[in-house]
C-alpha cells in the first residue's frame, strides 16, 4: 500500500484538488438543477427556488451538527425528533404561556444543549453504542415534545403578528420580493463550523477520536470531554434547526420529526463523511443536503410522488457508504 | 441467594428470567391496584393484542442482535408489509391468503436486503437500518399513494384472518405467538443456524477460521428477522385494522427494549428467546397500564427509552467486569 | 559515551503463571546506542514497558538522571524525557504529519490552532533530522518507513533524553534503514541515550555500542559490541540448558508420501515465493524470528488471508483454497497463535467449541444431536486429558493449556489430516507443554501431518523431523533434524544486510 500511497499524494488528481467527493457531489447538485429545470418549466420559477431553500435550512443545520458525531465514528439519531421537541417546547412557552419570543428561543436552545450533553454522556462515559443511545434519546425527545405541548400542534407567531420578527431572520420581503436571508446564515454557520472542525482543538480531537481513539487517549487528551462536545454540537445545531423549522413552517406537530435525521445524516454521508469516522467536512455535508432537498422538492415536478425521495435517499445512502467501503478495500489490497 | 441460583430448576429456567417474570407479575398487580378497571379480561386481551406484533418484531430482532448487529428498520418495514399487502388486497383484489403471503414476503425481502449488505459488503448495520427504514417508508407511501389502508372487519367474508388473534374471547394469538417463540428457541439453540449465529456474534473470526461460511449465516439472521417482521404485520392489522404510511418508528425501540431486557446482549453471542418473550409482555403491559392510568403514550416512549439505556448499560458493565 | 543517564536495577515482574522479569539489570549512558537482544519472549518488551509506565514493576528501582523515578503512564515518561518508538505505530491516519507530531500540545493563536507554526516547527524538526517529509501530508499517505520517521520526530520534539526503538527496522526497506541509522548516529552525537531492540545481528554490529542480552526473563550479560563476535551474542541468546533431548533423527518413514506441497506462494510482503513439502506423519518445524512471515504463510495456505499467487497440492492433487471453508474441506486445520481471538469462542461450552468445525456430523435431521455432540466431546476430553469439570463448561473458564486442547479437539473431531500448529505452547505452563508435545507426537504416529510454527528453539529441535527456516517473508533454509543445530538455525533466521 505504502509506495503507491506516496505516489498518489504527489500527483493528486484535479478532482481531489478541487475537494474530492465534495466537488463531484456539487456537480451532481448542478446536474439535478439542470435536469429538473429542463423537464419542468414550473421548476424554474422563483417560488420553487424559495421553497427548496425553505426546506433546506433545518436539514442543513442538522447536517452541520451531526457531522461532528459522525466524524468521531458515532451517529446521532435523536436530532430529528429532538428538533420537534425543542420547537414545541419553545413554542408552547411563547404561545400558551405568553413568554417573549427571544426567551422561548433561548429555552429551546438550552434544551437542545442538555439533550446533546445527555447523548454525549451515554456514549462517551457510559460507553453505550452511539446508534442505540441516540435511538433511545430519539424516543425520549419524541415523548417529551408531546408532553410539553399537551399533544397539540403549535404555531409560532406569524410574520405580521407581534413577536413574528424571528421569521424575518430567515426570509424578508423587500418591495414584494422575498429574499432568502436564511441561506446567508446557513453559509455563515458552515464557515464557522468548518473553522471549528479544521482549526480548533474541538475539531482536531473530533477527527482524532474518529481516526484512532486509543492513540488519542495515549496522546494524553481528555477524550471524554471532546467526545461529549461532538454530541453537544450536534444537539445545539438541532436546536438551531428547530428555530429555522418554526420560522419556516406555520405549525409544528407533536409526534413528527422521525426521519428528519436521516435526511441530515444522509446528506452528510453523501457529502463525504465516512461512516467509519475520521473523515468529513462541514461544507461537504451542506452540499450533500442539497442533493436530498433537490430530490425532495424536484421529484413532484417530474411527475413522481415526493415519497420517491425517501426511497432514493435510502439507496443513495447505501451507495455512498459502499463507495467508501470499496475504496478502503482497494487501499488494503494495494 | 447463591443457593437459589444453584437450584437445578432455577438454573434451567434462568435466574434472570425468573426475576423478570416476577417483575411482570408485580407490574400487573401494581396496575390493578392503581387503576380501577385494570383487572379483567378486556385489559388482558388488549395487552395481548399489543404483545403479539411486538413479540414477533422482538423475536426477529433477537436473531440480529445475537450476531452482534442491529436492525431498527423493523417498525417501518412492518408497516410497509402491512400497507403493501393490504393495498393489494383492497385495490387489486388479491385473495386474502395471497395477501398474507405477500406481507411475509415483503418482510423477508427487506431482511434479505439488509442481511446481504451487512454480511457480504460489511456495511455498518446502523447505516443499513437507516436506509431500509427510509426505503420502507418510501415504498409504502408510493405504493399506496400515501393513503391509509384498512383491512377487512371480522364480520366480513375476508375477516377470517382475525381468528389468528382471537376466536370469541379465546386468545388464539397467544398460542400462535408462543408456538413461534418455541420454534425460534429451537432454531437458536438446537440447529446449526442458531449455533453459528450465536457463535459468530461472540467471535466472528474464530468461527470463520473453523471453516464456517459466516457470511451465509450472518445474512440468515437478518432474513429470519425480516420474515418474522412480515408475520408481525399480519398480527398488527388483525388487531388494529388500519395502517398509515410514514409511521412505525416507535416500535423499533419497544422491540429492542423487550429484547435487551430479556438478557440478549447488544455485543452479540448471548440471546434468550424466553427472556425476549417476557420482556415483550412487560413492554405491552406498560403500554396498557400507562393508558389505563390516563397518561398518553408519550410517557411510554420515554420509559422504554430509559429501560433500554439501563439494560444496555448493565450489559456493558457486566462485560467489563468479566474482562 | 558519557555518564550513565538511566539505570534499571533488579527489576522483577510477574504475570499470573509467568515470571516475566527476574531481577533484571540494565543501563543506558548518554551518547550510546545500547542494543537489547534476546529471543522472542525473553522479556525485552516487558522491560521497556515497565520503564515507560505501561506495566507496574513488582520490585526493583529505576534511576533516571540520578533520581529514582516511577512513571505511571507513557505520558509521564514522555514529559520526563523517556520516549518509546513503537513497532506498531500510534498514528492518526486522517491527520497531517505536523498535526500528529503535536497532537495534544498544539500551538494556539487566539482561539484557533496555529497550523502554520506547527508545520514550520515540524519542518525544522525534519531538517534537523535530515528527513525529507512534507509536514502537511496526510499521515496515511506515507510509507510505513516515513511514518516511523514521523514517530521519531515526535519523540525528539518531546525533548527526549532517552529514546527506545522497538524493532524499528522490521517494516523498513534497505534505504529507509540507512536513513534511520543516519538519524540514530545524529542523535547519539547529541548525547541522547538510545535503546535499540532488534533481532538483526548485523544491524547490531553496525549501529550499537553495547549489547545486553536477555533470556527467559533474566539478564544474561552485557558486551561491548566492538569486542565481540556475532557468535558470542548468539551463544548468549540460545545458551540455555536444554532439558529435553533434541530429536536425534526423523521419525518419518523414508517412503512416506507427500501430503501437502506448496509452490511459489506469494501473499504480500511477508510471504514471498515460499515453497515446501510436508509428508505423511511428519512434524515440520517452521523456525524464524518474530515477523519472519511464518504465521502469514500459514494463514495464506489456510485461506484466512488472500494470496497473490502460488499453487497448493494435497496428496498430489492441485487444490484451490480461497477461504478457511475451502481449507477445512481439504482436511487442513489451523491452530492460531492467538487462541482467544482466533481459536475459541470463549462464551461457548467445551462441547460447542469441539464440534464447531464439524457440526454437520452431529446433526439429526435439522437438529443438533446434543447427545452425540456430548459423547464425542467427552471422548476427546478423555483422550487429550483436558481438565474441565464437564463438557458443558464455558471455555472461558479453562486454563490456556486446556483451551489449546479444546482447539486441537475441534480439528480432530473434523478429522483433519494436516494440522498447522502456530506457537502451540505459547502462554502454557511447563507441565501442559509436555502434554501438548506428547499429543503432537502421538498424532504424527497416527499418520497426521503437522506443521509446527515455533519461536522457541528447544521446541523446534525437540519436536521437528525437518525444519524450514524463514526470514523476512522468505524461506532461507531447510534442514533435516539430523543436521540441525541452534547456531545454524539462528544464523539462517537472522538476516545479513549488505
Amino acid at each position: 500500500m505504502s509506495k503507491s500511497g506516496a505516489a498518489n499524494s504527489q500527483n493528486k488528481s484535479i478532482v481531489s484538488k478541487l475537494g474530492g467527493q465534495k466537488f463531484i457531489v456539487l456537480l451532481v447538485v448542478v446536474a439535478l438543477i439542470v435536469f429538473f429545470s429542463v423537464i419542468s418549466p414550473d421548476f424554474r420559477k422563483y417560488t420553487t427556488f424559495m421553497s427548496i431553500l425553505d426546506y433546506s435550512y433545518y436539514i442543513a443545520l442538522m447536517a452541520i451538527g451531526v457531522t461532528f458525531p459522525l466524524i468521531t465514528g458515532g451517529v446521532d439519531l435523536s436530532i430529528g425528533t429532538g428538533l420537534i421537541c425543542y420547537s414545541l417546547t419553545g413554542g408552547y412557552l411563547i404561545v400558551q404561556k405568553g413568554w417573549p419570543v427571544w426567551a422561548g428561543i433561548i429555552v429551546a436552545l438550552l434544551l437542545s444543549i442538555v439533550i446533546g450533553c445527555f447523548n454525549g454522556v451515554l456514549v462517551a462515559i457510559m460507553n453505550l453504542p452511539p446508534f442505540l443511545a441516540t435511538l433511545c434519546t430519539c424516543m425520549i425527545t419524541r415523548g417529551l415534545g408531546s408532553i410539553f405541548s399537551n399533544n397539540f400542534g403549535i404555531s409560532w407567531p406569524t410574520a405580521d403578528a407581534p413577536g413574528g420578527w424571528f421569521r424575518s431572520i430567515f426570509k424578508i420581503t423587500v418591495n414584494g420580493t422575498k429574499i432568502p436571508l436564511g441561506f446567508l446564515w446557513v453559509l455563515l454557520l458552515v464557515a464557522l463550523m468548518a473553522f471549528v472542525l479544521n482549526h480548533t482543538k474541538i475539531g482536531r480531537y473530533t477527527i482524532a477520536i474518529g481516526s484512532n481513539k486509543e492513540a488519542t487517549i495515549l496522546s494524553g487528551i481528555n477524550v471524554k470531554f471532546y467526545h461529549i462536545m461532538a454530541y453537544v454540537i450536534s444537539g445545539f445545531f438541532a436546536g438551531l434547526a428547530a428555530i429555522a423549522y418554526s420560522a419556516v413552517f406555520s405549525t409544528v406537530q407533536p409526534g413528527t420529526g422521525a426521519g428528519f435525521e436521516l435526511e441530515a445524516i444522509g446528506g452528510a454521508i453523501i457529502g463525504g463523511v465516512s461512516a467509519s469516522g475520521g473523515v468529513g467536512s462541514v461544507e461537504g455535508s451542506l452540499i450533500g443536503v442539497f442533493v436530498i432537498c433537490l430530490l425532495k422538492t424536484g421529484l413532484p415536478y417530474i411527475g413522481l410522488q415526493a415519497n420517491w425521495q425517501q426511497i432514493i435517499t435510502g439507496v443513495v445512502l447505501i451507495w455512498a457508504v459502499l463507495i467508501d467501503i470499496m475504496k478502503k478495500k482497494k487501499e488494503k489490497v494495494v | 441467594m447463591e443457593k437459589i441460583k444453584q437450584n437445578p430448576i432455577v438454573k434451567k429456567l434462568g435466574f434472570n428470567r425468573i426475576v423478570l417474570f416476577g417483575v411482570l407479575l408485580l407490574m400487573y398487580l401494581l396496575f390493578c391496584i392503581l387503576s380501577d378497571n385494570f383487572a379483567g379480561l378486556p385489559r388482558i386481551l388488549s395487552t395481548l393484542n399489543y404483545a403479539y406484533f411486538l413479540g414477533f418484531l422482538a423475536l426477529g430482532v433477537t436473531f440480529v442482535i445475537a450476531t452482534g448487529g442491529i436492525d431498527f428498520s423493523i417498525g417501518p418495514v412492518m408497516f410497509c408489509a402491512a400497507l403493501v399487502s393490504g393495498y393489494c388486497l383492497n385495490s387489486y383484489g388479491v385473495p386474502m391468503v395471497l395477501s398474507l403471503i405477500i406481507s411475509v414476503l415483503v418482510g423477508a425481502l427487506f431482511g434479505t436486503f439488509n442481511g446481504y449488505l451487512v454480511a457480504y459488503w460489511s456495511v455498518p448495520p446502523f447505516i443499513v437500518s437507516m436506509a431500509s427504514m427510509n426505503i420502507a417508508k418510501g415504498v409504502a407511501s408510493v405504493f399506496t399513494k400515501t393513503q391509509s389502508v384498512s383491512w377487512p372487519q371480522g364480520v366480513s367474508e375476508q375477516g377470517w384472518f382475525r381468528k389468528f388473534v382471537k376466536v370469541g374471547n379465546f386468545p388464539v394469538g397467544l398460542l400462535i405467538f408462543l408456538a413461534f417463540a418455541i420454534i425460534c428457541s429451537i432454531i437458536l439453540n438446537k440447529t446449526k443456524a442458531g449455533r453459528y449465529i450465536l457463535s459468530l456474534g461472540s467471535n466472528k473470526e474464530a468461527v470463520r477460521l473453523s471453516g464456517v461460511n459466516i457470511k451465509k449465516w450472518e445474512m440468515l439472521a437478518y432474513v429470519i428477522c425480516g420474515t418474522l417482521v412480515g408475520i408481525a404485520a399480519i398480527f398488527y392489522v388483525a388487531a388494529y385494522t388500519t395502517v398509515q404510511p410514514g409511521y412505525g418508528d416507535t416500535y423499533n425501540n419497544e422491540a429492542i427494549a423487550g429484547c435487551v431486557m430479556g438478557g440478549t446482549s447488544m455485543a452479540g453471542g448471548l440471546a434468550s428467546i424466553g427472556g425476549t418473550v417476557i420482556g415483550v409482555f412487560i413492554i405491552a403491559l406498560l403500554q396498557e397500564g400507562i393508558l389505563a392510568l390516563h397518561f398518553t403514550k408519550d410517557y411510554q416512549l420515554i420509559i422504554t427509552g430509559l429501560i433500554v439505556i439501563v439494560a444496555v448499560y448493565a450489559d456493558v458493565v457486566a462485560r467489563r467486569k468479566k474482562n | 559515551m558519557g555518564e550513565v543517564i538511566l539505570t534499571m536495577k533488579e527489576i522483577d515482574k510477574s504475570f499470573p503463571g509467568v515470571h516475566a522479569l527476574d531481577h533484571v539489570n540494565f543501563e543506558v549512558k548518554k551518547g550510546e546506542v545500547h542494543a537489547l537482544m534476546g529471543e522472542n519472549g525473553a522479556g525485552k518488551s516487558t522491560l521497556m514497558k515497565v520503564l515507560t509506565g505501561i506495566y507496574k514493576k513488582d520490585s526493583g528501582t529505576i534511576t533516571f538522571e540520578g533520581k529514582e523515578v516511577e512513571f505511571h503512564n507513557t505520558r509521564e515518561a514522555q514529559d520526563a524525557g523517556v520516549v518509546i518508538v513503537h513497532q506498531e505505530l500510534n498514528m492518526l491516519g486522517h491527520l497531517t504529519v505536523a498535526q500528529n507530531i503535536f497532537i495534544g500540545r498544539e500551538f494556539k493563536k487566539g482561539l484557533s490552532i496555529d497550523d502554520k507554526k506547527m508545520n514550520e516547527e515540524a519542518a525544522k524538526l525534519f531538517k534537523k533530522l535530515h528527513i525529507d517529509i512534507d509536514p502537511t501530508e496526510t499521515m496515511s499517505n506515507l510509507t510505513v518507513g516515513k511514518q516511523q520517521m514521523c514517530e521519531i520526530a515526535k519523540a525528539i520534539s518531546h525533548e527526549a533524553k532517552v529514546i527506545i526503538f522497538d524493532e524499528p527496522s522490521a517494516a523498513l526497506t534497505e534505504t529507509e534503514i540507512e536513513e534511520l541509522f543516519k538519524i540514530i548516529k545524529d542523535l547519539r552525537k547529541q548525547q541522547l541515550g538510545i535503546v535499540y531492540i532488534s533481532h538483526r545481528m548485523d544491524e547490531i554490529k553496525v549501529i550499537t555500542d553495547r549489547v545486553t542480552v536477555m533470556r527467559d526473563g533474566t539478564y544474561v550479560g552485557t558486551l561491548i559490541t566492538n569486542e565481540c563476535t556475532k557468535d558470542d551474542i548468539i551463544n548468549m541468546m540460545v545458551g540455555r540448558v536444554i532439558y529435553e533431548d533434541p530429536k536425534e533423527h526423523s521419525m518419518v518413514k523414508s517412503d512416506a508420501p507427500v501430503v501437502l506441497k506448496v509452490e511459489h506462494l506469494n501473499a504480500g510482503r511477508m510471504v514471498q515465493d515460499v515453497s515446501f513439502e510436508l509428508r505423511k506423519g511428519e512434524i515440520l518445524g517452521f523456525s524464524g524470528l518474530m515477523g519472519a512471515g511464518r504465521t502469514e504463510t500459514a494463514r495464506a495456505i489456510f485461506g484466512a488471508d488472500p494470496k497473490e499467487s502460488g499453487d497448493i497440492y494435497i496428496n498430489g492433487k492441485k487444490v484451490i483454497i480461497n477461504s478457511p471453508e475451502d481449507a477445512v474441506k481439504c482436511g487442513i486445520g489451523y491452530l492460531s497463535e492467538d487462541r482467544k481471538r482466533f481459536g475459541i469462542v470463549v462464551q461457548k461450552t467445551v462441547a460447542e467449541n469441539s464440534t464447531m468445525a464439524a457440526l454437520e456430523k452431529y446433526m439429526k435431521g435439522l437438529f443438533i444431536d446434543k447427545k452425540a455432540e456430548k459423547q464425542v466431546s467427552e471422548e476427546y476430553v478423555k483422550s487429550l486429558a483436558t481438565k474441565t469439570p464437564s463438557v458443558d463448561q464455558l471455555v472461558v473458564n479453562l486454563s490456556g493449556g486446556n483451551q489449546q486442547k479444546v482447539v486441537i479437539a475441534k480439528w480432530l473431531v473434523r478429522n483433519c489430516d494436516i494440522l498447522i500448529f502456530d506457537e502451540p505452547t505459547r502462554g502454557i505452563d511447563v507441565g501442559a507443554k509436555n502434554e501438548i508435545y506428547k499429543l503432537m507426537n502421538k498424532l504424527a504416529e497416527e499418520g497426521k501431518s503437522i506443521i509446527m510454527i515455533s519461536s522457541e528453539m528447544t521446541e523446534i529441535l525437540r519436536m521437528s523431523d525437518r525444519i524450514v527456516i524463514m526470514c523476512e517473508g522468505k524461506k532461507t533454509g531447510e534442514v533435516g533434524i539430523e543436521e540441525a543445530s541452534q547456531e545454524a538455525i539462528m544464523n539462517m533466521a537472522t538476516r545479513e544486510i549488505g
